[in-house]
């Protein structure tokens, strides 16, 4: 494993203001991640998992705190800044899926690269072993409609990985699937992250699939408890 | 690849394409439509003046270039005396009458109004001769299906066809001066004079002389006349194609405001998506509008094409009716569609590329 912190989180707060209420989501977390981890974030519903991963991917910002994503302090750019934040260095991979119903499996992926433009990453080589890593090479000309929960998430993450990103930011990824299907998925993180070397953080309500990382963390009202 | 996306977005939704496309389909074909008749019909007149083949035009003080909204108030001896003026070689008087809206009857004097024009072709039957009868052209003819010895009611009386004439000498019906005048109560009288010069050298000359002979009358040379009756120049024409533009510009611009705006809610995760995959709003923005130009684009293609499958129609049942279609206005009526599409789907393309990824994600 390499020993550089990939992500470096210093007494990170974030606060939501709902109407004139003011909601702490995060009140001061600290984490590191080395490259090439594989890191799980348990907690209860409301405890900030969430809202730490879409600090941590750029798609909101700190209210307060330091993160370092790869180098990049999100709290000194702006949002154009994390918009090539998630252009390049991060991937995400939802519960939900999230594929573009419209395309097929290949124009979900191609769209990811043709989004990022000049900041992919793609290496042919690379990323064909990654899909055949995800077991979708036949699948890649149907519809999200036409594919199975497992399938779809599986083209969610060939999507997420598309650009040789930095991190991948995994919330949820078997919520909506099934055991086996869940199983067939957390198996394929764990490839990715023992061959390829890809660093995975993986929110999780499930125990079992927490195991599948290499360290687990554990979140309560916004802080990181163990 | 955003073309792709494109494309796909708008086949998810065919009804909702299909009425955005119509919306500027009705924006083109009304922009096209309104002013080519408009444009079309004064063009036209113009040209059926210019085809009495008159050098010179007299008409009475505050007379209107358009025949029908002007009274015979010029005695017909008067003719006598505008003919003698140097290098006149010929006068004709003209009075005319509208009747059923749009059309114009002349009442001439035969001989003298040959004598300006170089008569009549004559294609069917002969020229009038006196009394209830009249002369109509072509085109009239062929739209009424009129034909030689039937009879038409003009001013409560009826008028036996005489002869059928080619198109192109001023109005499309002719009856004598001299009948005209009794049925109105203005014998002697005229509404216009058409002069012919011996030559280009004669016209200026002829011209000055009769602005100092009549002061406050209208004379004109029949190229300022046939000016002052093109589009372009007439008051009010501008203004009234503007208003028409306009109200197609609204047309257009809220269908398709409506339809981007309701493609915009309805696609929120999907924006949030894109967002995720680290699209910037100028993104966003550019695969909502690019949507729309192709929408225009399809709209006006389909635009131009009824237009002209409506002036062919319309032209086809009613040939007294003329549509001017020109490339200029072809492409301002595309410029004006895509410009207002473009504006209606501006707002709600901004709305989408401001939406905040988060909540765009958790949307249902």
């Amino acid at each position: 494993m390499a020993l550089h912190h990939i992500i470096e989180v210093e007494s990170l707060e974030k606060v939501f203001h709902v109407g004139r209420v003011d909601v702490p989501a995060l009140r001061g977390v600290d984490l590191r991640v080395e490259a090439g981890e594989f890191l799980a974030v348990i907690g209860p519903s409301g405890s900030g998992k969430s809202t730490l991963f879409h600090i941590i991917g750029g798609l909101t910002s700190p209210t307060a705190g330091r993160v370092l994503v790869d180098g990049v302090d999100l709290a000194s750019v702006g949002d154009a800044g994390r918009t090539r934040l998630r252009k390049e260095k991060v991937g995400f991979v939802f519960q939900r899926f999230n594929l573009l119903p419209t395309l097929t499996a290949q124009g979900n992926i191609d769209v990811a690269r043709h989004i990022a433009g000049d900041f992919s990453h793609y290496q042919e080589a690379h990323f064909q072993e990654i899909v055949k890593m995800l077991g979708i090479e036949r699948r890649l000309h149907h519809r999200p409609a036409e594919l199975s929960g497992g399938e779809q998430q599986r083209v969610a993450t060939a999507r997420a990985l598309v650009n040789g990103p930095a991190i991948l930011l995994a919330d949820e990824p078997t919520g909506n699937l099934d055991t086996e299907n869940s199983q067939a998925v957390l198996e394929v993180l764990r490839g990715l992250n023992q061959r390829l070397g890809q660093t995975i953080l993986m929110i999780t309500h499930n125990p079992e699939a927490a195991g599948f990382a290499h360290r687990t963390v554990a979140m309560r009202d916004g802080r990181i408890v163990s | 690849m955003i073309n792709r996306m494109v494309v796909n977005n708008l086949a998810r939704r065919p009804v909702r394409t299909a009425l955005s496309i119509l919306a500027v389909v009705i924006e083109v074909v009304l922009i096209i439509s309104v002013v080519g008749l408009v444009r079309g019909l004064l063009d036209e007149g113009a040209r059926r003046q210019q085809g009495i083949g008159a050098d010179i035009v007299v008409q009475p003080p505050g007379a209107s270039v358009f025949m029908g909204l002007s009274s015979a108030t010029m005695p017909v001896k008067m003719g006598d005396v505008l003919g003698q003026v140097p290098g006149v070689t010929a006068v004709t008087p003209v009075y005319f009458q509208s009747f059923g809206g749009l059309t114009l009857a002349y009442g001439i004097d035969l001989e003298s109004f040959r004598a300006v024009s170089g008569g009549f072709q004559v294609l069917r039957g002969r020229t009038i001769q006196g009394g209830y009868e009249v002369m109509i052209d072509d085109v009239y003819a062929a739209e009424n299906k009129v034909k030689v010895g039937d009879t038409r009611e003009l001013w409560g009386h009826d008028f036996t066809v005489a002869g059928i004439v080619e198109h192109g000498k001023g109005a499309r019906l002719f009856v004598p001066l001299a009948t005209v005048q009794q049925l109105s109560g203005s014998q002697g009288k005229a509404s216009i004079f058409y002069l012919r010069v011996a030559g280009p050298q004669d016209l200026g000359p002829a011209l000055a002389r009769f602005k100092s002979m009549l002061p406050g009358y209208n004379i004109r040379s029949m190229e300022e006349m046939t000016s002052l009756m093109m589009a372009g120049n007439l008051p009010g024409v501008k203004p009234f194609e503007r208003i028409m533009i306009a109200i197609a510009v609204v047309i257009g611009f809220l269908v398709i405001f409506l339809a981007m705006y309701t493609t915009v809610l309805e696609r929120t995760r999907e924006i949030g998506i894109l967002k995720s995959l680290g699209a910037s709003k100028g993104y966003i923005v550019n695969v909502i509008l690019r949507e729309t130009v192709l929408v225009a684009l399809l709209g006006i293609g389909l635009g131009i094409g009824a237009s002209l499958l409506l002036r062919y129609v319309v032209l086809h049942n009613f040939r007294t009716l003329a549509i001017l279609i020109t490339p200029g206005w072809l492409l301002r009526a595309s410029l004006i569609a895509v410009g207002g599409a473009l504006l209606g789907a501006f707002y709600p393309a901004l709305r989408a590329a401001r939406q905040d990824p988060i909540e765009a994600l958790a949307y249902e």
